[in-house]
């Protein structure tokens, strides 16, 4: 009657596809940020879950950035295998994404 | 080729009113977090949820064929439903998602749906027309298991988010990048969102059609039922219901970039593999136990319980209240016409009642926005405010 395997392959197949999807976009970022190409993405508007930074909290933060870009330990070649892994694995984040759109369209798969 | 009676014109437009209720009930399902972190922008993230809602309602018929399959035993061997009890039904579900939207919780639409009908057939029919195994199986252990898997799940997600972009303290770790992909994310829970829910109403009012005799038994929705209602959860999407917005973006936990892409993937992976594997789970649900997980997930973030508790509360109480009503919306239609007449009367009163409460506090996208913000502009524009002079002061004082 139950069917709790269907649960239990629910679980195991949601468990698998979020933590890929995750893991590929925070790899991406973060070979981005070793490359020296750090993403600064302001919000678009400030809602109530927001801290909202002084603009001199914010200048310095901007600073201290700018000084760790500078002092990266990694070569020039290096930093570019760095940029295009994370290249990659966005390139992958967004094939799973499309896997889940070609789940979502019958008229895909039937 | 039967008369086109009252009765049915009314159960399709109950059933496109509940299509928009539940629009904007669940708007917060894919947007929420997204508009917390400051991804898009209210107005526009409400925008792009309604065309992918639109979009997705014209994707899969699918669900809307098998809509209540079960639950109330209808066809050969059981008891065909009439449309004076869907029309109860729709009422019951109808009332109840307008007060859980003005309390600001997150509930099942689905569930208010099933419960109005549940209510409406055993007063209508019988207590025997309603197969509790099926309830039990298909709509209890699905709402209490779909927060808990989900919340596991943003967990994990957030967690591995978390440790993979964590960098020495003080060096910048890019986080903010999430951001971006939290629109594709929250994108995506809003197209999987068009393709189940819209389909409930596709099959109530497809069901109406049959029970009426407009169409064949065993056939799926038409053009122009598919159409009213992707239009109409479209239009309830875009209405944005922010009540409930500021509820699972703001009033569960902090969110930031990275817990609300965690969260968004997990409700979309969550619901994408239990559509795919033919269990239901509902959405509402799902994305607020998403939200609870990646609260979790997070070191340092605090999860305020107490309106997870009540949030809790409002889904133990959907099936039961939502059956109270259709029961008693049954009870009247079964007078006849008078009966009917006097459940469109009271059900107008009761919306109209509802919507004069909720201008009281009104809650628009204007109000999720941080006042802290708007204060530290201005008093940034005056850096060292003057020193109030006697002449101030003497304004003052007058």
């Amino acid at each position: 009657m139950i069917g709790w395997s269907a649960f239990l392959i629910v679980s195991a197949a949601s468990l698998f596809s979020a933590a890929l999807i995750v893991s590929l976009y925070a790899l991406g970022l973060r070979l981005l940020t070793t490359a020296g190409r750090i993403p600064m993405v302001e919000p678009h508007e400030f809602t109530g879950a927001i801290t909202v930074l002084t603009p001199k909290k914010a200048a310095k933060q901007l600073k201290r950035a700018r000084k760790a870009v500078a002092a990266n330990p990694l070569t020039p070649g290096l930093k570019l295998v760095a940029l295009y892994a994370g290249y990659t694995c966005f390139v992958l984040c967004s094939i799973a994404v499309l896997y889940g759109v070609y789940l979502i369209v019958p008229a895909l798969h039937l | 080729m039967p008369e086109f009676s009252l009765i049915i014109v009314l159960v399709i437009a109950l059933a496109l009113i509940f299509d928009f209720t539940n629009g904007f009930h669940d708007t917060a399902n894919a947007m929420a977090t997204p508009i917390a972190t400051g991804a898009m922008k209210p107005k526009v993230a409400v925008g792009v949820a309604a065309v992918l809602n639109l979009v997705g309602a014209f994707l899969s018929t699918e669900v809307a064929r098998t809509v209540s399959g079960g639950i109330i035993q209808e066809g050969d061997g059981g008891v065909l439903i009439t449309p004076e009890i869907i029309f109860a039904g729709l009422i019951g579900a109808i009332v109840w998602n307008l007060v859980t939207w003005l309390l600001g919780l997150p509930s099942s639409s689905s569930h208010a749906l099933f419960g109005g009908l549940i209510g409406a057939t055993v007063i209508g029919v019988g207590s025997q027309a309603v197969d509790y195994n099926v309830v039990a199986a298909k709509v209890i252990l699905p709402a209490l298991i779909a927060p808990l898997i989900a919340g596991v799940v943003a967990l994990v997600a957030t967690r591995l988010a978390y440790v993979i972009t964590r960098r020495d303290i003080g060096k910048p770790d890019g986080r903010g990048g999430f951001r971006y992909a939290q629109i594709f994310s929250s994108s995506l829970v809003a197209l999987a969102h068009g393709t189940n829910d819209a389909q409930k109403t596709m099959g109530v009012i497809t069901l109406t059609l049959i029970a009426g005799g407009f169409q064949a038994v065993g056939s799926g929705p038409t053009f122009w039922v598919i159409a009213a209602c992707a239009l109409a959860i479209a239009v309830g999407t875009y209405t944005g219901g922010w009540r409930i917005i500021r509820t699972m973006g703001t009033g569960l936990t902090e969110i930031k970039p990275a817990q609300g892409f965690a969260a968004e993937s997990s409700t979309a992976a969550t619901i994408l593999a239990s559509s795919h594997f033919g269990l239901a789970l509902s959405t509402t649900q799902v994305a607020s136990g998403s939200v609870i997980g990646s609260g979790l997930g997070r070191r340092g973030s605090t999860i305020r319980w107490g309106m997870a508790g009540r949030i809790g509360l409002g889904w133990v109480m959907t099936l039961p209240a939502s059956a109270i009503m259709g029961a008693f919306a049954a009870g009247l239609a079964l007078l006849g016409p008078i009966g009917i007449l006097l459940d469109m009367v009271i059900g107008t009163i009761v919306i109209m009642a509802l919507f004069r409460w909720s201008r009281r506090n009104r809650v628009t996208h204007n109000t999720l926005l941080n006042d802290i913000d708007d204060a530290g502009r201005v008093v940034h524009i005056k850096k060292t405010p003057r020193r109030p002079t006697r002449r101030d002061r003497r304004k003052v004082s007058l």
